[in-house]
């Protein structure tokens, strides 16, 4: 077992190592064009200088507040409202055809109304991962409880439980699973929504900075900041695996 | 208090006092007061036609009863009704235990699968308000009763079916119910597990003296544990079309219970009769 890990590991670094190694040749001997896909070395370098500026770390902070506040929003929110529609059938009638829109719309449409609404600085990219996260966890804790195991329920009914102790033993747990398996989507989402905002307009964060390198053709910081989201997002990502074995122990024991 | 939080420590089955003395025991423990009545019963789900109706039935204190019958007649959905999980359409079922005095164990082995085999073994107890620590230890008890000591901390998908079940058993046994309703308890164990589970309960009902209603299609077993066997005729409209009271005396033992000379006879006579009631869908189960 772990052994087959391990083999998995090194050849996921030796098929990574080559690819980097024939990509910085190829760039070099000029077979592919070093204005589209400059070669590796140059990318590290525009690393090296982003870093060395120490202005990055703001872009960083900036989108990393309005991913992460999307983030939680998101989940507060779409868990309350989640929540209230599986408990009140009116409520449910009409907040189920308004999520079913909002999902099946590619939401990040929205931002241009969002740089309206909220104008282009925080609240906008705020809102847009929020909207983004709310209407993923508001399907994962609507249907996380309308769901539930009625076995379970009903074997609780017996034992005697009335209704908090259906929502404590039974729903909250159940929900719980529902919501951490989404939560890495989620984490995703937040930051598509920040970066999509910021990217559309504002005048700072990773998206900005995005759309900057990308208007002066610059590949090679383009290239640099995309590695920089995703190593963030990757981060964000082990975060929420954690959690979620830690929350959801008894899956993992 | 603490006279009553002695008396209901359950004794570990071999100290136990040999049960059903009818001579030593005061009347008021004998059998004959009934726990559960049914009446006239009708189900249904939804506006579908009546799955059970016209169903009548006892349990008196000390009785077990055995419920059998075709597949989908509606068995469990008696089981429902009396446990108080669906209402009846029609008729009444009468009881004279609380329903906190009433233990289901349900056809499958369902638990909650983030509570270990001890949390799910006390949910019980800490909702009848014994403190933490207590019905910690009272679950350890039933489980080590029930074979499992070891396991306590394991969560159920730590287990196999046949411990789960026996998870969920210790988790209704801990209740000390006064009224035990089984659906197909022991479908799923294997022989040698099944054989020393029953054998446990049949000695835990007699020394308690509990009412117990029992689903089951084995017919040697509803025979072996009850006083009654009522036979549930093919639904819909489901009702009682037999029913075979069983006058082998108690203490029994399972393996004895077979040479009783009526017992062969009778085995042949419920299972002809069930035959019956399944023949008549039109050509075998
Ligand atoms: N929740 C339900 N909704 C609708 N029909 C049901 C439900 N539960 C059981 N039934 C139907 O009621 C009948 C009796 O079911 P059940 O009581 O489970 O039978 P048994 O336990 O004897 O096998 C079956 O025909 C079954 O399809
Ligand atoms: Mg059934």
């Amino acid at each position: 077992m772990r052994d087959a890990l391990a083999r998995a590991w090194a050849r996921q670094a030796i098929a990574l190592t080559t690819l980097v190694l024939l990509w910085e040749v190829c760039s070099r001997a000029g077979l592919i064009d070093p204005f589209y896909a400059p070669p590796p070395t140059v990318i590290a370098m525009t690393f090296y200088e982003l870093f060395a500026g120490g202005t990055i770390w703001e872009h960083i902070a900036a989108t990393f507040s309005a991913a992460l506040l999307g983030l939680f929003g998101g989940l507060l929110i779409g868990s309350a409202l989640g929540f209230a529609a599986a408990m009140v059938r009116p409520l449910a009638d009409v907040l189920e055809p308004v999520m079913i829109l909002l999902n099946a719309i590619p939401r990040v449409i929205l931002a241009p109304l969002f740089i309206i609404w909220f104008g282009i600085d925080l609240g906008s990219k705020v809102a847009l991962s929020l909207v983004l996260v709310a209407v993923l966890i508001f399907f994962s804790v609507y249907s996380g409880i309308r769901e539930v195991d009625t076995r379970l329920v009903e074997r609780v009914q017996t034992l005697g439980g009335g209704r908090a102790t259906l929502l404590r033993e039974v729903y909250v747990p159940s929900v719980t699973a529902w919501v951490m398996g989404s939560l890495k989507v989620a984490v995703g989402f937040a930051f598509t929504g920040a970066v999509v905002g910021e990217f559309v307009a504002s005048s700072r964060g990773l998206g900005y900075l995005l759309s900057f390198a990308q208007s002066t053709y610059n590949a090679a910081q383009t290239l640099a900041l995309i590695f920089i989201i995703m190593a963030f997002v990757l981060l964000l990502f082990s975060l929420a695996g954690r959690l979620e074995r830690w929350l959801l122990h008894w899956r993992y024991a | 208090m603490t006279s009553t939080a002695q008396r209901r420590k359950p004794k570990p089955l071999s100290e136990r006092p040999v049960p059903y003395d009818p001579e030593a025991d005061p009347p008021e423990r004998l059998p004959g007061s009934p726990v559960v009545a049914v009446r006239n019963l009708r189900m249904r789900y939804g506006k579908a036609e009546p799955v059970i109706d016209g169903v009548s039935l006892d349990v008196a204190s000390g009785q077990v009863v055995s419920l059998i019958g075709p597949s989908g007649s509606g068995k469990s959905t008696v089981l429902r009704a009396i446990s108080g999980l669906h209402k009846p359409d029609g008729g009444e079922v009468k009881l004279s235990v609380e329903p906190r005095e009433m233990g289901f164990l349900f056809q499958d082995d369902a638990l909650l699968p983030w509570r270990t085999a001890r949390q799910n073994v006390a949910l019980g107890l800490r909702l009848r308000g014994t403190p933490k620590a207590e019905a910690f230890r009272e679950a350890d008890r039933w489980l080590a009763r029930l074979g499992l000591s070891g396991l306590e901390k394991r969560y159920p998908r730590q287990l196999s079916g046949g411990q789960r079940k026996r998870v969920a058993l210790a988790q209704v046994l801990a209740l000390r119910p006064k009224l035990l309703l089984m659906d197909e308890p022991f479908a799923s164990l294997d022989a040698i597990v099944r054989h020393h589970v029953t054998q446990d309960l049949l000695q835990w009902v007699e020394g308690e003296r509990i009412a117990v209603l029992l689903v089951t299609h084995d017919l040697e077993e509803a025979q072996a544990l009850s006083d009654a066997v009522y036979l549930l005729s093919r639904g819909p409209r489901a009702r009682i079309s037999a029913s075979y009271p069983i006058d082998i005396p108690r203490p029994r033992d399972l393996i004895g219970v077979r040479g009783h000379p009526t017992f062969a006879p009778l085995l042949q006579r419920i299972w002809h009769d069930l035959s019956g009631e399944v023949d008549q869908l039109g050509g075998g189960i």
